[in-house]
């Protein structure tokens, strides 16, 4: 961190704006006389790391795209565990030639510069060969060579530049994706190029039906386009025949079967009639209507991949992947960096401030403070010494502690909550959609119809029956009705990206309509989630001392003392003689004056008592829900704060429009039960709506009996951000993270929020309704145009090649229905909340 | 207009050859990032820098 002046110096009139990200460096950080100023650690490395290597480029790119920079932030670790054996052979994979490649996920990737300087780092790290970056993932495909480097130092540098990477975690299941793609945008390709050249000859052919053609001519194009046509038949539509077997096997009537059928039906007939060299063919129908199906089913996976990577992502990324393991006894061991699957029990692992526990074990040396929030949800801070047991997910408050290990991954507390979640999951039973539900009457009745035409027709001759059959398969194809409902959803998926609400399945949409109850966790969610100092009442000078000692401490109260009261720096006076008292306070000495700051216990160890002025404001306090905090100077009570945990700014409005639209909204904590009514009725809601002092397995077994007891069109929505709040998520109909959330949670959920604050969920509900209007809509337009079609054709009045005319039209119809609604708003512009981050690399 | 019967199917078969470059193109994984090349443009073909450091 840079210098501070020594002298007392006035703070400069105009605001600085920060040499790497552009916003505005805090008063107390500038340094006059310095061409540059940075607001935070971050952004002074990351820059001069840029300008070390002359890629100043950077910064142009950024401007060229009108783009923003952010505060940098670096991880600052070794990243040894990226060349442990056991890290490689999961992760990385054998390139050409004797090189190893390996798929990382850099977190702070937003914008066309940042794959421009990550593209350059083989110019400066020896031995790594190639990066590619894909800029919609952030996933980055390195290649090294091992002999000349490893992947260690690739990682240094790319979280050097405020990329912090991560192992890209995915596997079978993404490598299935990725193949279904593949082969679906291959079947697209023939299908389309066979169809176009079809066109052309068939052409040709309508022109020698009108004018006249040689019969070695004509017997050549209709051989050609037959030829042309098999791989579209046999090849292409491949996907529709299986998925109509399948739903035929098991008695269910599949979306697919008349489209199965039609093609079946009409290939026949047209191969027939090109053997004979005489009648219809409408082979150019079919493969036009081939390429068009796959070509929906294209964009709609498109949607729903990028939507499902990005909340897997955000999962892999929320996870401790490493532990520093120690080397050898007594408190002054060297520790190394290594995969958390490479660990044993009665191995020891140091813990430094600020990070979490990654295992369930004993602390062996140090005293310190954890908080258990994550599984708990509650954050008051726990002391711990040698003896004392850590939970895996806890962070260390305060000073470095010595764990021995005890249980790792699935055995440990948090990853038996996990093994819940991912149990709940599978058994969760699918909800049969009203659009299935409608296709499977709609594909019977139009099976029914087409028997009805055979039997209508079947006199004038079999010919005319087929024919007048193919055309009702084809006008009533359910190209229109079986795009309705996917396309709008895909295309709401989509929006709901770009506005930062990431839903990972279609189903959750159509869930979200019906909501019934929200049940929602309380710390994290609806509140802030840590503490927040306010109202205080006493000296101005007695809250500067308190400034001065607490700066020595690093309990998170002291922490948010700080965040509210703190002076410019050149006004603060050292503390010495600290003494911090757990559960009491902290007391020590500043510019000669006894100072000690505390609660209640504090206060009594002292002997010392309350004024009578300042003890009114204290039960004032504790009226409103905080804590009180006493500053003591010498011997007497200076001044009180209140310490609490502030609902978010926008809560207030959310519960009461969540009730507003006929939603029950219901508080699930950990929290004291007291505190939780108290905040129920700062929210506007009666005390039977709130639940305190519930554990996780609590959280799970009250949802499960919501959802057991709600009527069956209205669903339980749970809202929540952490561990234990996982398995309640799971078992709800809709589960949704809030920003912020622990990995268990963003597993979990079907959406996930990445926008600060409650008030995204209502986007998300009006979101969904407005989806569904469209979804509804599509149905109706199809549903009518169906009905007429299927009437013209019975009657004899379309006839097979206008209703491939028609049937595109109305797809065309749908898919313009779909993609023009305005269902999720545009995201607004970054907010300034950011800017007043502390990024200086240290905990977040 | 015998000619037809051997640039058609010669015709035919030049788009095959398209269609398997396609296909091959799909099979090496060239499709399956579409939204990273378009920014690509943006960038200078530079000579890279002398390097002025490695990185430890």
């Amino acid at each position: 961190m840079r210098q501070a002046p020594h002298a007392p110096t006035k703070p400069p009139p105009v605001p600085v704006a920060c040499a790497h990200c552009g916003l505005e460096v805090p008063p107390l950080l500038v340094c006059p006389g310095e061409e540059e100023q940075y607001c935070c650690a971050g952004c002074c490395q990351v820059r001069a790391l840029i300008r070390q290597w002359g890629y100043d480029d950077y910064y142009r790119l950024v401007r060229a795209q009108g783009g923003e920079l952010g505060p940098a932030r670096v991880a600052g670790r070794s990243f040894a565990d990226f060349d442990d054996p056991t890290f490689q052979e999961q992760f990385c994979k054998a390139a050409a030639g004797r090189r190893r490649c390996a798929e990382l996920y850099l977190e702070g990737v937003h914008c066309a510069a940042c794959v421009w300087l990550v593209e350059r780092l083989p110019e400066v790290v020896s031995g790594l060969e190639a990066v590619r970056l894909n800029l919609a993932t952030s996933v980055a495909r390195v290649v090294w060579d091992p002999e000349q480097g490893s992947l260690a130092p690739v990682a240094r540098a790319l979280d050097a530049l405020g990329y912090t990477p991560h192992p890209h975690v995915g596997g079978q299941a993404r490598r299935l994706r990725q193949a279904e793609d593949r082969a679906l945008l291959m079947r697209l390709g023939v299908a389309a190029a066979c169809a176009m050249n079809i066109m052309f000859l068939q052409g040709a052919l309508y022109a020698g039906q009108r004018w006249g053609m040689d019969p070695e001519f004509d017997a050549l194009f209709r051989w050609l386009v037959f030829a042309l046509s098999l791989p579209v038949l046999l090849y292409c539509a491949r996907p529709f025949y299986r998925a109509a077997w399948a739903g035929l096997w098991r008695g269910v009537p599949h979306m697919d079967l008349p489209i199965a059928l039609a093609l079946t039906a009409a290939f026949a007939y047209s191969a027939a009639a090109t053997v004979r060299g005489g009648g219809e063919v409408y082979l150019d129908s079919l493969a036009a209507l081939v390429a068009l199906l796959l070509g929906a089913r294209y964009v709609q996976r498109g949607a729903q991949r990028r939507a499902l990577e990005r909340a897997e992502t955000l999962r892999s990324a929320a996870f401790v992947e490493f532990a520093r393991r120690l080397q050898g006894d007594g408190p002054l061991a060297p520790s190394v960096e290594v995969p958390l699957v490479t660990l044993r029990a009665g191995d020891r692992l140091e813990v430094r401030s600020g990070e979490l526990v990654p295992v369930d074990g004993t602390v062996v040396h140090g005293y310190s403070q954890v908080d258990n929030g994550v599984l708990t949800g509650e954050s008051a801070p726990v002391e711990v010494q040698p003896g004392d047991r850590v939970w895996a997910g806890a962070t260390n408050l305060g000073a470095r502690l010595a764990v021995g290990v005890e249980a790792t991954g699935e055995r440990t507390r948090v990853g038996a909550l996990l093994a819940v979640v991912q149990e709940a999951m599978a058994r969760r039973p699918p909800i049969v959609e009203l659009a299935d539900r409608l296709s499977r009457v709609f594909v019977s009745v139009v099976l029914g119809l087409a028997a009805l035409a055979a039997v209508l027709w079947i006199g004038d001759s079999p010919a005319v029956a087929l024919q007048h059959v193919v055309a009702l398969l084809v006008v009533t194809c359910p190209c229109a009705l079986g795009m309705a409902t996917p396309l709008a959803l895909s295309v709401g998926i989509t929006r709901a990206a770009q506005a930062g609400i990431f839903v990972k399945s279609p189903e959750a949409l159509e869930r979200l309509r019906r909501a019934g109850t929200v049940v929602l966790d309380k710390t994290g969610t609806l509140t802030e989630g840590r503490a927040q100092v306010s109202g205080w009442r006493g000296a101005e000078a007695a809250r500067d001392l308190a400034c001065a000692l607490e700066a020595e401490c690093s309990h998170p109260v002291a922490q948010a003392f700080r965040r509210a009261y703190e002076p410019p720096l050149y006004l603060t006076r050292p503390a010495s003689g600290v003494h911090e008292t757990p559960g009491l306070g902290v007391a020590g000495l500043v510019g000669g004056l006894r100072v000690a700051v505390g609660n209640r216990r504090l206060l009594d160890s002292l002997g010392t008592a309350v004024p009578p002025d300042l003890a009114a404001h204290a039960r004032a306090l504790l009226a409103a829900g905080q804590s009180p905090l006493y500053v003591v100077v010498g011997d007497r009570v200076s001044g009180i704060a209140g310490v609490g945990d502030p609902l978010r700014p926008d809560a207030t409005a959310t519960v009461a429009a969540l009730g507003r639209l006929g939603l029950q909204p219901r508080i699930l904590s950990g929290d004291h039960p007291q505190v939780v009514v108290r905040v129920a009725a700062r929210l506007g809601l009666p005390a039977d709506a709130a639940q305190g002092g519930t554990t996780p397995e609590d959280k799970r077994d009250f949802v499960a009996a919501l959802v057991e007891a709600r009527p069956p069109d209205r669903a339980v929505v749970m809202v929540g951000d952490g561990v234990n709040d996982a398995a309640a998520m799971a078992l709800a109909d809709v589960g949704v993270a809030v920003h912020g959330g622990a990995g268990a949670s963003i597993l979990a959920a079907d959406v996930v929020l990445t926008r600060e604050g409650l008030s995204p969920l209502l986007d998300l509900l009006a979101g969904s309704h407005r989806v569904l209007a469209v979804v509804w809509r599509n149905l109706g337009f199809s549903l009518v145009y169906n009905a007429a079609g299927a009437a013209l054709a019975l009657a004899g009045i379309v006839g097979p090649l206008l209703a491939a005319v028609l049937m595109p039209i109305s797809s065309l119809a749908v898919i313009l229905s779909s993609a023009l609604s305005p269902t999720f708003p545009a995201p607004q512009r970054r907010s300034g909340a950011q800017a007043g981050e502390r990024c200086a690399g240290g905990p977040r | 207009m015998n000619a037809v019967f051997v640039l058609l199917p010669l015709a035919l078969l030049i788009a095959g050859i398209a269609v398997a470059l396609f296909v091959w193109a799909v099979r090496s994984g060239q499709f399956d990032d579409l939204d990273t090349p378009p920014v690509r443009i943006l960038f200078d073909d530079d000579p890279p820098p002398p390097p002025r450091s490695q990185s430890r």
